[in-house]
C-alpha cells in the first residue's frame, strides 16, 4: 500500500501542479490564444481604431465587472446591476435635464442611491440572510419597477452633451478606459495589499472562521455591495454618455456578461478564490469575441454559442481544478 | 353637443377607414411598391397581407348595443412608443365618452408574450364584447387569438400579425413593403451600385423579421449592391453603435448607405459618426422620433423615414367599434394616409416634422391634445 503511494504521488502532484497552473493562468493563456487567432483570423484588430473601440467597449462592461469580482469574492452575487444601469441613466437625464453644470449633482445623485440599493442588497443578505440571487433578483425588480414607476415608461430630460466625452479617443486612450484601469489598479491594490482585502478573501474562503477570527464579517459583506452598485452606478454613467440618450433598456446583458467576465476570470462562485488581474482579462476576451464576430462578419448566434462555449469551458476547467486542489 | 360631436368624429374615422381600406389596389400594389410574383410567393406574410387587402369581414354576429366593454391588450409600460400607444387610448376612450366605451379593460404585457398570453386569457375571463391585441408574439399568441373568436369575442390585431388567420381584421401597415422601401431609397441613393450596411432589429422578432425580408428581397433583386454585413442592432441605441463602430474600423468610408430597422438604432449609427469624424452616408430608416430628427437636422443627414405611428390606437378602437356596430370591415386596414402625417418622409421635409417643445423620445403623429402631452411629461415647455 504504503509503496503504491510513492509510486503515484509524483505523478499525482505534477498532475495537480499542471492543473493548478490552468486554474491560476488559464484565463491569460485563453486571452493570448484568442489575440493570436485575430491575427490571422482579423488582422484589422490591431489597429489603434479598433482597438480604441475594443477597449471603450469593454471599459463599460470592465467598470461593473470590478464590483461583481468584489461581490463573487465574498461568496455573493449581484443581478442587480441591471436596474441600476437603467435608474442611472433616468437620473442622470433628470436631473441634469441636458445642463451641462448639473452633470456634477446628477452623477451624485445617482451615486447616492446606488449606494442605498447596495446597502439594502447587503443588508438583505446579510441580515435577513435571504441568499444573494433572490435579494440581488428582488432588488432589480424593485429598482426596475421604482424607476418605472417613477417615469411612467417614460424617462424624460436630456443627458447632459459634456457626457459625451466619454467618446473621446486619443489614439487607443479614452477616459472610459483610464477610468475602468484606474480603479482596477486601485482595488487590485485594496485586495492585495490592505486588511480590508484580506478580510474579503477571508470572509468568502470560510464565513464561519473568519467571524471566529473577529472580522466584522456582515460589515465586509454589506461594503462590498454597497460597492458594486456604486461601480454600476459608474458603468451606467459611462454608457449614457456613450449613447447620450435616455434608455430603459441601457446595459442590458451587461448584468450577466460581469458575472461571466469575473466567473472566465477565474474567480469562483463559492467566494475567497480570483481577483481582479483575472477579471480584466475575462472582460477582454468576451469583448474581442464580440468584435471578432462583426469582423468576422459571423451571424450573432455564433457569438452567442462561443460565448456560452468560452463560460461552460472556464467554469469546468476551474472546476476541474479546484477538485484536485 | 359633445355627443353629436364625438359621434360626428366616429363616423369621419370610420368613414377615412373605409376610404383607406378602398384606396389600396388589389394587384399587389402598396404605397406604390409593386412584388414580383417570386417575392409574393416567397413570403407567407405577403400573400396574407395581400390576400385580405380583397376580403371584408361580416360582423353581423358581433352587432349588439353599446356601451361596449373593449379589453386591450397592449404592448404595456415597456418603451415610449408603448406609452403614447396607452396614453392615445385613454383619451381616446375619455373623448368618445362612457355611453361608447364605458370601460376599457387593459392588460400589460411589458413586451413580454409570455406575460401577454395568460393576460389575454384573464382579459377574456372579464367577458369583453370586443378585444384589440398589439401581439408580443406571432405564435405565441395564435392560440389566445383563436380562443377569443371560439368564444364570440371579435379580435382586432394593432400594430402587429399572428399566424393564424382566424381574427376579424389587422390595423397596421405592411411591414414588407415598409423594409423594402427603406431598402429602395438606399438603392436609388447610391444609383444602383454601392456598399451597403445591413442593421437589423431583434432576430425573431415578428415586425423586425418582415422588415428584414422585404430589405433583403430589393438587395437581392439589385446586383450592384454589395452587403458587407448584416448583424442585429438590438432596437438599442447602444448595441448598433457599439456595431457601427466596429463596421467602421473595418469598412470605413467604403460604407455607402445604411439600411436600419429602428430609429433608436440610427441614432446609434450616427452617433458612431460623429465620434469618427467621418461623413454619414444615406440611411434608408429613421422614424418621426424625435430625437432621431434633431440629430438628423443637426448633423444635415439623407435618410428616409417609415412610420409607425402609436395614434394607431384610435383606429383600431374604431375598428372595434364597426364591428360592435354590426359593419363589414376590411380585413386589413392600413394607417397610411389616415391618420395625418403618417406617411414616409425624408430629410427633405424632416424640418416639418421636428417638434422643439417635445422630448426625444417622442414618436409622432400625435393626435392627442398638446395638453395631454404635457401633462404626461413629453414636452420641454416648462423647462426653458
Amino acid at each position: 500500500m504504503s509503496l503504491t503511494k510513492t509510486y503515484q504521488a509524483p505523478i499525482a502532484d505534477k498532475r495537480w501542479k499542471t492543473r493548478k497552473f490552468v486554474a491560476d493562468y488559464g484565463v491569460y493563456i485563453a486571452l493570448l490564444i484568442l489575440l493570436l487567432a485575430g491575427a490571422v483570423l482579423t488582422p484589422k484588430l490591431y489597429s489603434v481604431d479598433t482597438i480604441a473601440v475594443v477597449m471603450r467597449q469593454a471599459s463599460q462592461l470592465g467598470i461593473v465587472a470590478i464590483g461583481q469580482t468584489l461581490v463573487l469574492l465574498v461568496a455573493g452575487l449581484d443581478l442587480s446591476v441591471g436596474g441600476i444601469f437603467i435608474m442611472t441613466s433616468v437620473v442622470v437625464a433628470e436631473v441634469g435635464n441636458g445642463r451641462d453644470e448639473m452633470v456634477i449633482p446628477a452623477i451624485a445623485t445617482a451615486l447616492a442611491l446606488g449606494a442605498l440599493v447596495g446597502l439594502g442588497n447587503g443588508l438583505l443578505v446579510t441580515k435577513r440572510r435571504v441568499p444573494p440571487f433572490v435579494a440581488t433578483l428582488g432588488m432589480l425588480v424593485l429598482v426596475k419597477g421604482a424607476t418605472q414607476a417613477y417615469t411612467r415608461g417614460v424617462p424624460g430630460g436630456f443627458v447632459p452633451e459634456v457626457l459625451g466625452i466619454v467618446n473621446r479617443s486619443w489614439s487607443f486612450l479614452s477616459i472610459p478606459l483610464v477610468l475602468w484601469l484606474g480603479l482596477s489598479a486601485v482595488f487590485i491594490f485594496i485586495l492585495r495589499g490592505t486588511s480590508y482585502g484580506r478580510r474579503v478573501y477571508a470572509v468568502g474562503s470560510n464565513m464561519e472562521a473568519a467571524r471566529l477570527s473577529g472580522i466584522p464579517v456582515d460589515l465586509i459583506r454589506i461594503s462590498v455591495y454597497v460597492l458594486g452598485s456604486l461601480f454600476a452606478v459608474i458603468s451606467g454613467v459611462v454608457l449614457t454618455g456613450y449613447v447620450l440618450y435616455v434608455d430603459r433598456f441601457i446595459g442590458s446583458g451587461l448584468d450577466l456578461d460581469s458575472i461571466a467576465a469575473a466567473v472566465v476570470g477565474g474567480t469562483a462562485f463559492v467566494g475567497g478564490r480570483g481577483g481582479l488581474l483575472g477579471t480584466i482579462a475575462g472582460v477582454l476576451i468576451i469583448q474581442i469575441l464580440s468584435t471578432m464576430v462583426v469582423l468576422l462578419g459571423l451571424d450573432v448566434e455564433v457569438q452567442f454559442i462561443i460565448k456560452g462555449l468560452v463560460i461552460l469551458g472556464a467554469v469546468t476547467l476551474y472546476s476541474v481544478a479546484n477538485v484536485e486542489s | 353637443m359633445k355627443k353629436l360631436l364625438s359621434l360626428l368624429l366616429v363616423l369621419a374615422l370610420l368613414a377615412a377607414l373605409g376610404t383607406a381600406a378602398l384606396a389600396q389596389d388589389d394587384d399587389g400594389d402598396m404605397l406604390g411598391f409593386e412584388f414580383t410574383d417570386e417575392q409574393i410567393e416567397a413570403s407567407p406574410y405577403l400573400q396574407s397581407v395581400l390576400s385580405r387587402l380583397d376580403e371584408t369581414y361580416d360582423t353581423s354576429d358581433f352587432a349588439k348595443d353599446g356601451p361596449y366593454r373593449i379589453a386591450l391588450a397592449a404592448q404595456g409600460t415597456s418603451n415610449a412608443w408603448s406609452a403614447l400607444f396607452d396614453a392615445h387610448a385613454n383619451w381616446y376612450v375619455e373623448h368618445l365618452g362612457e355611453d361608447v366605451v364605458a370601460e376599457l379593460l387593459y392588460g400589460d404585457a411589458q413586451a413580454s408574450a409570455d406575460i401577454q398570453v395568460p393576460q389575454v386569457e384573464d382579459l377574456l375571463a372579464q367577458e369583453p364584447d370586443a378585444l384589440i391585441l398589439v401581439p408580443m408574439g406571432a405564435a405565441a399568441l395564435s392560440a389566445p387569438v383563436e380562443r377569443a373568436m371560439m368564444q364570440g369575442v371579435p379580435v382586432v390585431l394593432c400594430a402587429s400579425a399572428v399566424e393564424t388567420d382566424n381574427f376579424v381584421t389587422e390595423v397596421g401597415t405592411n411591414l414588407w413593403v415598409v423594409g423594402a422601401s427603406l431598402a429602395q431609397y438606399v438603392v436609388d441613393q447610391l444609383g444602383g451600385e454601392g456598399n451597403v450596411a445591413f442593421m437589423t432589429g431583434i432576430p425573431g422578432v415578428t415586425t423586425s423579421d418582415i422588415m428584414e425580408e422585404g430589405a433583403q428581397a430589393v438587395f437581392d433583386a439589385n446586383p450592384g449592391i454589395n452587403i458587407l454585413d448584416k448583424q442585429p442592432g438590438f432596437w438599442s441605441p447602444a448595441d448598433a453603435k457599439g456595431i457601427m463602430e466596429t463596421w467602421l474600423v473595418q469598412y470605413g468610408d467604403e460604407i455607402d448607405g445604411i439600411w436600419s430597422g429602428g430609429a433608436q438604432m440610427s441614432q446609434g449609427i450616427i452617433s458612431a459618426y460623429l465620434d469618427a469624424g467621418l461623413d454619414i452616408p444615406p440611411i434608408g430608416g429613421g422614424e418621426w422620433q424625435n430625437g432621431f430628427l434633431r440629430l438628423a437636422l443637426e448633423h444635415d443627414i439623407k435618410y428616409l423615414a417609415w412610420q409607425y405611428p402609436n395614434a394607431m390606437i384610435t383606429m383600431c378602437i374604431d375598428a372595434a367599434l364597426q364591428i360592435l356596430a354590426g359593419e363589414p370591415i376590411a380585413r386589413f386596414i392600413d394607417f397610411s394616409g389616415v391618420i395625418p402625417n403618417s406617411e414616409p418622409f425624408t430629410d427633405v421635409e424632416g424640418a416639418d416634422y421636428f417638434r422643439e417643445e417635445w422630448s426625444d423620445d417622442v414618436h409622432g403623429p400625435i393626435t392627442m391634445p398638446d395638453e395631454k402631452l404635457a401633462e404626461l411629461g413629453f414636452t420641454t415647455m416648462d423647462d426653458g
